[in-house]
């Protein structure tokens, strides 16, 4: 076997050893889910706009799942590798550290993906929702949403001074992200300005770009287009900033 | 034949300088030890000889390769254990051998290693469970899976009680016994005095002395130090203008004059005729530690308590 698909092996090994992460994409999506989504099937249709979507919580449970793995475990795992020198010792090796990164981002991944799957069979089964309608949009929209949220982890990887700052960035990010993506405040009830922001933000444009490939229609362009390129300016500047020690 | 040669390492980080000049070669199959006291500059110079850093000046040749350019072949050939590194938390010991065995061309046969290094038992026991003498030796233990010509070992007895360091010891020289040459760090004189057959002594940047450590000791020649309690008054300044006497301390109420061995008989003649009593009086011989003193001009700070970090930045 050769050395990345050895360390995505023992990474993966490593995350499922974990029982926080474990909870945070396998359960608690889906346990918010459960507490929000079963009072609300009850209720009377046509209440107030964002929240009354029935995609709607299905798409903020996907979206959790991908912003606690790209902002929580992400950044305080290759935060405490560099920390604890893992990445500096792997630089001692035949093999480049970065391959390290890679395999992290790999099993995150795979992590993200599962949890998804594991959420969306729950919300097709527990709360009797239909399942995703517009599948090829729908994928694009999670993978888009998965590569936006991962750069961003990876920038605060790279910049976060500490194994512990990581671990108070991330929260600290991940909160005001879900209060854009409407998950306290519906967004048709936020000043227009706000939900204009919003509508962009790497959370607001996962939750709504998901949420419409689920109900069977296209996506906004803008908003996958946005995913893209912050997905793409967080890689560039996670690899222009980060540092092995 | 020399495996490492290191000529004129000149090496700084911003206006500090970490290396200023320092020069050795390390021969095919012996332990060569460099040692000085923290921020002498000893990591930095290993970091240049693995390949970790670029120096700014001078040549630096492991096995006649170029660490930087041809990173990739020294590292196959080069086992490095770095001060302070760790693993994950719930990584076990075997699963890491397996991993690192996997980046090298040369592979140790891990379960006959895990008896060498007496890990046998801790086989399947997550890294954070282990003692802090279990993480050194399987630090050491994935310094030796790549089957390396050449050791780099960063510090090794650091923070391990007094059992734990000579155990290590006894690993260091079975290490060489396989034919594998070693380069010890380290400021911990007795370490040094025990296993290296030469060494460096590095201070602020410069190589003061390469030698064997009978070597060291011979320059040093055969200065003794004579320790003793005055009951009575007496003058330093006289004690000092003995023939012979190179040195006269006061630590509390201890006197220590330090010279040749016959200023002993010449300083208890003295004390006699001055009518100065005395107690405790009791006579040392040279320590590499004396030798580290009298080369560098200064005490060696952590001969006793050995601290960590030596690192810049």
């Amino acid at each position: 076997m050769n050395a990345l698909s050895k360390l995505i092996a023992v990474e993966a090994k490593l995350f499922l050893r974990e029982p926080v992460s474990l909870f945070f994409v396998f359960a608690l999506p889906l346990g918010l889910m459960l507490v929000f989504g079963l009072p609300q099937r009850g209720a009377t249709e046509g209440g107030a706009g964002q929240h009354a979507e029935l995609t709607f919580l299905p798409s903020l449970a996907l979206a959790l799942t991908i912003g606690m793995l790209a902002l929580f475990t992400l950044p305080m795992v290759l935060g405490i590798y560099r920390e604890r020198r893992v990445l500096r010792r792997l630089a001692t090796t035949p093999v480049n550290p970065g391959l390290l990164l890679v395999a992290q981002v790999v099993v995150n991944l795979a992590m993200g993906v599962a949890g998804a799957v594991v959420t969306a069979i729950g919300v097709r089964f527990l709360l009797e929702q239909p399942a995703p309608a517009n599948v090829p949009a729908f994928v694009l929209a999670f993978l888009l949403g998965v590569a936006c949220l991962f750069a961003i982890g990876l920038l605060i990887a790279a910049l976060a001074p500490s194994a512990r700052a990581a671990q108070s960035i991330g929260p600290a990010l991940f909160f005001p992200l879900l209060f854009l993506a409407g998950a306290w405040l519906p967004r048709d009830q936020m000043p227009a300005w706000l939900a204009r922001i919003a509508d962009y933000s790497p959370l607001g444009a996962t939750v709504d770009t998901i949420a419409a490939a689920w109900a069977g229609d296209t996506p906004a362009w803008p908003q996958l287009l946005a995913l893209a390129v912050t997905a793409v300016l967080g890689s560039v500047l996670a690899t222009r900033f980060f540092r092995w020690e | 034949m020399p495996v490492i040669e290191v000529e004129h390492l000149h090496k700084r980080y911003g206006d500090k300088i970490a290396v200023d000049d320092v020069s050795f070669t390390v021969e095919q199959g012996e332990i060569f030890g460099v040692l000085g006291p923290n921020g002498a500059g000893k990591t930095t110079t290993v970091e240049c000889v693995q390949g970790l850093r670029r120096a700014d000046g001078g040549t630096v040749r492991v096995l006649g390769l170029d660490p930087i350019r041809d990173r990739a072949e020294v590292r196959q050939r080069v086992g490095a254990q770095l001060q302070e590194s760790q693993l994950p938390d719930k990584l076990r010991v075997r699963e890491a051998l397996d991993l690192y065995r996997s980046f090298y061309r040369q592979r140790a046969d891990i379960d006959e290693l895990l008896a060498d290094l007496g890990l046998t038992d801790q086989r399947n026991t997550a890294f954070h469970k282990l003692s802090g003498g279990q993480k050194q030796r399987l630090s050491v233990a994935l310094a030796l899976v790549g089957r390396p010509e050449i050791a780099i070992l960063d510090e090794l007895t650091t923070g391990l009680d007094p059992q734990g360091r000579r155990d290590t010891w006894d690993l260091v020289e079975r290490i060489r016994d396989r034919g594998v040459t070693v380069l010890l760090v380290t400021h911990f004189m007795e370490e040094a005095e025990r296993l290296c057959d030469r060494l460096a002594i590095i201070d602020t940047g410069r190589v003061v002395a390469i030698d064997t450590p009978s070597g060291l000791l011979s320059r040093v020649g055969t200065e003794h130090r004579v320790h003793f309690r005055a009951l009575d008054a007496v003058d330093d300044a006289l004690l000092a203008a003995l023939p012979g006497v190179t040195g006269v301390r006061r630590t509390g109420d201890e006197i220590t004059v330090t010279g040749p061995e016959e200023v002993l008989q010449t300083l208890l003649a003295t004390l006699a005729e001055q009518k100065v009593r005395y107690a405790g009086l009791r006579v040392e011989q040279p320590t590499l530690d004396d030798a580290f003193v009298s080369l560098t001009g200064r005490a060696a700070r952590t001969t006793t308590s050995p601290s960590t970090d030596e690192r810049p930045s």
